[in-house]
């Protein structure tokens, strides 16, 4: 290729500003003081956040160290810890960075100050909602999604404002084209919308009650497409965004390829949401989503890599100055965990691999390897810019800024590195079985009590993250305290955006070697006009980004609730009685499913401790599903008779009376409080409405769940406890747990072999009759 | 395509941040090929080609493994009092019985049967068993109201048998339990031959 060819087609087509007219120029301010909220408040969410995570941590090393008090307890506390380290802190730093960059990108003031401040306070109050709602026990059930309807509705009401305010600003740049950095914001604001609202979607059951409309497998595949591009969408694309605009600011070096970021760009948009079912692999879910979830995993690792690459080979010609800056050494740290993630997590996701890490601590690595080396380092890296320049002063420590980068790096190594050994050595172990046949750890609790060294690594690891963060607020209030008394504002002057009249011609090939003409058309295609016209017309870009997540999802969520097969039910699978219900929303509000999976895979290791595999006839009744995704504790799904109803009433009280190496929180209360009877029939009138065949109990379900209290009470004393549990929650969560897994065989297996296929009938299609 | 020493710089320019026209690099665009390429055969392969196999049938076939690997030398086993008895002495078929114990049972029966919520197997005291082969049909059936579960849908028939074997073998042990003695004192079982 010769020079003078690049250059003749590099060269920008739209000439429209060099117009004469560009004299008249408009003046601006840019809006930093919300930019400096933001950025305090990520510094405090980030301090609130790991500190949950921290105590989490050690209440699994120590099950003593929550106190008994339940608002702590790790089934609370957990959803809080995640919700807090995604949405408060990187929710927070991604506003920072965007709230920044944004207006400088555009050459204009923030669209309105009014919707700016609305989406400030309005975030920081749902963050304290969760944090008011979460610990006392008002959870919807699903992952990374637990905030209850009327938050849900604040989090899009807020989201809303959000994207007036981005798409404001757009509309009224001064800058013709939009860098890849707003392509990644734009990706960020339509999807995260689409998740959120779709999988949150619930019937209201009480003023923090509510039930999934999804149930069982079709519920396991929305939570996951959500849950998988949750990671996607606010913990990568918003991130590569503030890359794109952080690391060459930084680094006072060009992007390294503008061709790159065009192509990994779309590759991802399109591929990542087809990833969620690889959360789902060897469960209820239907094998080809399955396939599908890991395949486009597979394909995802290149796409994820282009970022990567993007952002370390943009240092080519500064690497000299990661040595002395810190923000740079966050920035290179944080883009190799990106790509150590995005290596790791296509592995993961084939499904002989999975079978070996699903449910165990190696996921945890995984996702902390991503949370604390890439999200947390590309914000510090982010913060540590920021604060000279929004503080309008120098950074009050240089040499603390790299005692946070060591203290952090050591941390998350510490962390990721225990809680892998953790992880394959419990897969390990769980799969174990020797030449005769025979599980080599066949007590669940052996393979918990292996682990416990590694937490309290990992408590290790993680406290010395939580150092480095320390020293960063320190370093942060010295710095602020040199501010000047008052900030100045400077004022800039652009031009503004006349209607663009040219269009982008079409480059001429680049090819000079004698071709087929197919050729020369493919290559001015190559050369990627059409993509620079659609930079400077965001709506067309949007709406493609739209376009292509929407219909990504659509091959898969289609036939996932179309397609009969796909959930075969089972005749004798009954729905669950008024007082298992209110047994099954205790278990939802005490966070049972951050240990438990119900969800026994087809493995032989699997089945031969557990039972037979779960079937997806069998929980289409769930109202959330509670499949889990975290085996910290032993599999429910078959819980059901397995354990008398005397031995998990003292199991609650205290698990380390009966299981002395048990990690389990002691659930005292659950023996004290009393039901709420009352309040059991709204919630199955609703149960009703979403489909599940109530009948006789409607109107009665409060005496039928007395009676169904009574006699489990009066099991319990002659089995040889105490009396008085006729109307306490412990008696109903143990209704619930005595009933999962049981109908499978309510009505004759084939007898003899266990692996018999159970009674099934025609399939039929559920949830959306 | 030759790489020059400086790669060209674009004519953007945001907020001072500008963009070359790199190239992007061979080995990611044959790795991004390649990945999709093996999508591709994949999943025609595993949807559509009548030799694959799904999870379920991989299953199915290790449970067939799996059962010869434990039970082909015996067969199926009847629970009567001779089997049981003939394998309560039997030390390679003992570890299949620990086996199953230590998977199911210990909660409530302790690590070595001296009884935790549920009673004490190592003395001679018995609460629901009078002969050997009681054992095998507690195990079943569940007994005492539910306080001991009914395993019938969980086990194989052969570690129903070999499970009662074990916890036979345990009487006499009379391990220190934190349970009272339960139930009546019963003839010792009947000897093997």
């Amino acid at each position: 290729m010769s020079l003078t060819s690049t250059v003749a087609v590099s060269k920008d087509r739209v000439s429209t500003e060099s117009a004469p007219q560009a004299a008249r120029m408009e003046t601006f301010v840019y809006d930093d003081a919300i930019v400096r909220m933001f950025m305090w408040m990520t510094i405090v969410w980030v301090v609130v956040g790991t500190l949950a995570g921290l105590l989490v941590a050690i209440e699994l090393a120590l099950p003593e160290a929550g106190l008994g008090i339940p608002y702590i307890a790790f089934g609370r506390l957990r959803p809080l810890h995640t919700n807090a380290a995604i949405f408060a802190f990187a929710g927070n730093a991604i506003f920072t960075g965007i709230y920044y960059s944004l207006q400088r990108l555009c050459k204009a003031r923030m669209f309105s100050d009014l919707l700016s401040r609305l989406h400030f306070w309005g975030w920081q109050l749902i963050i304290v909602a969760a944090a008011l709602t979460l610990p006392t026990g008002h959870t919807s059930g699903k992952e990374y999604a637990e905030l209850e309807w009327p938050i849900d509705i604040a989090i899009a009401l807020v989201w809303v404002v959000f994207a007036v305010n981005v798409f404001g600003t757009i509309a009224v740049r001064r800058e013709r084209h939009m860098y890849v950095a707003i392509w990644f914001y734009i990706a960020t604001l339509v999807t995260v919308a689409m998740l959120h609202i779709f999988n949150s979607l619930a019937l209201p059951a009480g003023a923090l009650k509510s039930y999934s409309v999804y149930a069982g497998a079709q519920d396991a595949f929305m939570q996951w497409w959500y849950g998988h591009n949750a990671v996607a969408f606010f913990l990568t694309t918003p991130f590569l965004g503030l890359m794109y605009y952080f690391m060459p600011k930084a680094a006072e070096r060009p992007v390294f390829s503008y061709r790159l970021s065009i192509i990994h760009f779309w590759s991802l948009v399109f591929m990542y949401i087809w990833a969620g079912p690889h959360h789902l692999h060897y469960t209820a879910c239907p094998e080809w989503a399955s396939t599908l979830g890991m395949l486009f995993s597979v394909m995802l690792w290149m796409p994820s890599w282009g970022g990567g690459i993007n952002g370390l080979m943009t240092l080519r010609g500064a690497w000299h100055k990661v040595s002395y800056d810190p923000v740079l050494k966050f920035f290179v740290v944080g883009v190799t965990f990106y790509m150590m993630s995005t290596f790791e997590g296509p592995m993961m996701s084939v499904k002989s691999v999975n079978a070996l890490s699903h449910y165990t601590d190696w996921t945890i690595a995984h996702v902390h390897g991503g949370a604390l080396g890439w999200n947390g380092f590309i914000s510090f890296g982010m913060i540590y810019w920021l604060a000279p320049r929004l503080f309008q002063t120098k950074l009050y420590s240089q040499k603390l800024a790299n005692m946070h980068f060591w203290l952090g790096l050591v941390g998350i190594l510490v962390y990721v590195v225990s809680m892998w050994t953790a992880g394959i050595t419990q897969g390990l172990m769980w799969r174990g079985i020797d030449e005769n046949g025979r599980l080599m750890w066949p007590d669940f609790i052996e393979t918990v009590a292996h682990l416990i060294p590694y937490y309290w690594i990992r408590a290790l690891g993680g406290a010395l993250f939580i150092a480095g963060i320390v020293v960063m607020v320190y370093n942060m209030v010295r710095t602020w305290q040199t501010r000047p008394a008052k900030y100045e504002e400077p004022v800039y002057e652009a031009p503004p955006l006349m209607a663009a009249r040219a269009v982008e011609a079409l480059p001429p090939s680049r090819i000079r070697t004698p071709v087929v003409n197919i050729a020369h058309k493919y290559d001015r295609f190559a050369q990627a006009a059409w993509h620079r016209r659609w930079e400077r017309l965001p709506l067309v870009f949007s709406v493609w980004v739209a376009v292509a997540v929407v219909v990504a999802s659509l091959f898969e969520i289609l036939p996932t609730f179309l397609i009969r097969s796909n959930v075969p039910t089972i005749a004798s699978v009954t729905p669950y009685t008024p007082l298992e219900l209110a047994g099954r929303d205790i278990y939802i509000a005490e966070g049972c499913y951050n240990c438990h999976s119900q969800m026994i895979r087809p493995l032989i290791a699997e089945t031969k401790r557990f039972g037979e595999y779960s079937k997806p006839g069998e929980s289409v009744y769930d109202h959330p599903f509670q499949w889990g995704s975290r085996r910290i504790g032993p599999d429910l799904a078959r819980e059901g008779g397995r354990q008398s109803h005397l031995w998990h009433l003292l199991h609650f009280k205290n698990p380390r009376e009966v299981n002395p190496k048990s990690v389990m929180p002691a659930y005292s209360w659950l023996l004290k409080e009393t039901l709420d009877f009352g309040s059991i029939e709204a919630h199955v009138r609703v149960m009703k409405k979403l489909g599940v065949p109530y009948d006789k109990e409607i109107g009665q379900a409060e005496q039928l769940a007395r009676a169904q209290a009574a006699e489990i009470a009066r099991q319990i004393v002659e089995q040889g406890g105490e009396p008085g549990y006729d109307d306490k929650k412990v008696t109903a969560l143990i209704a619930y747990l005595q009933r999962l897994g049981t109908d499978l065989y309510k009505t004759p297996p084939t007898p003899g072999e266990p692996s018999a296929p159970p009674a099934t009938t025609q399939p039929v299609a559920m949830g959306n009759k | 395509m030759s790489q020059s020493a400086e790669p060209m710089l674009l004519d953007h320019n945001y907020d001072g941040i500008q963009e070359y026209d790199n190239p992007t690099p061979g080995w990611w665009w044959m790795l991004f090929h390649a990945t999709v390429v093996f999508s591709i055969v994949y999943f025609l392969f595993f949807q559509f080609s009548p030799d694959s196999w799904t999870l379920k049938d991989a299953y199915n076939a290790s449970v067939v493994v799996d059962l010869r690997k434990q039970f082909a030398e015996i067969g199926e086993l009847k629970a009567d009092e001779a089997t049981i008895v003939k394998y309560s002495t039997d030390k390679k078929w003992l570890e299949v019985g620990r086996n199953t114990f230590a998977t199911n049972c210990v909660s409530c029966h302790g690590r070595d049967g001296e009884g935790v919520v549920g009673p004490n197997m190592t003395d001679d005291a018995y609460k629901n068993v009078k002969t050997i082969t009681d054992i095998a049909t507690v195990i079943t059936n569940g007994a005492a109201n539910g306080a001991m579960p009914a395993w019938k849908n969980r086990l194989h028939p052969n570690e129903v048998v070999l499970t009662a074997s074990y916890i036979a073998s345990l009487r006499g042990k009379n391990l220190p339990s934190a349970r009272p003695v339960e139930g009546d004192v019963i003839p010792p079982w009947p000897k093997g031959n």
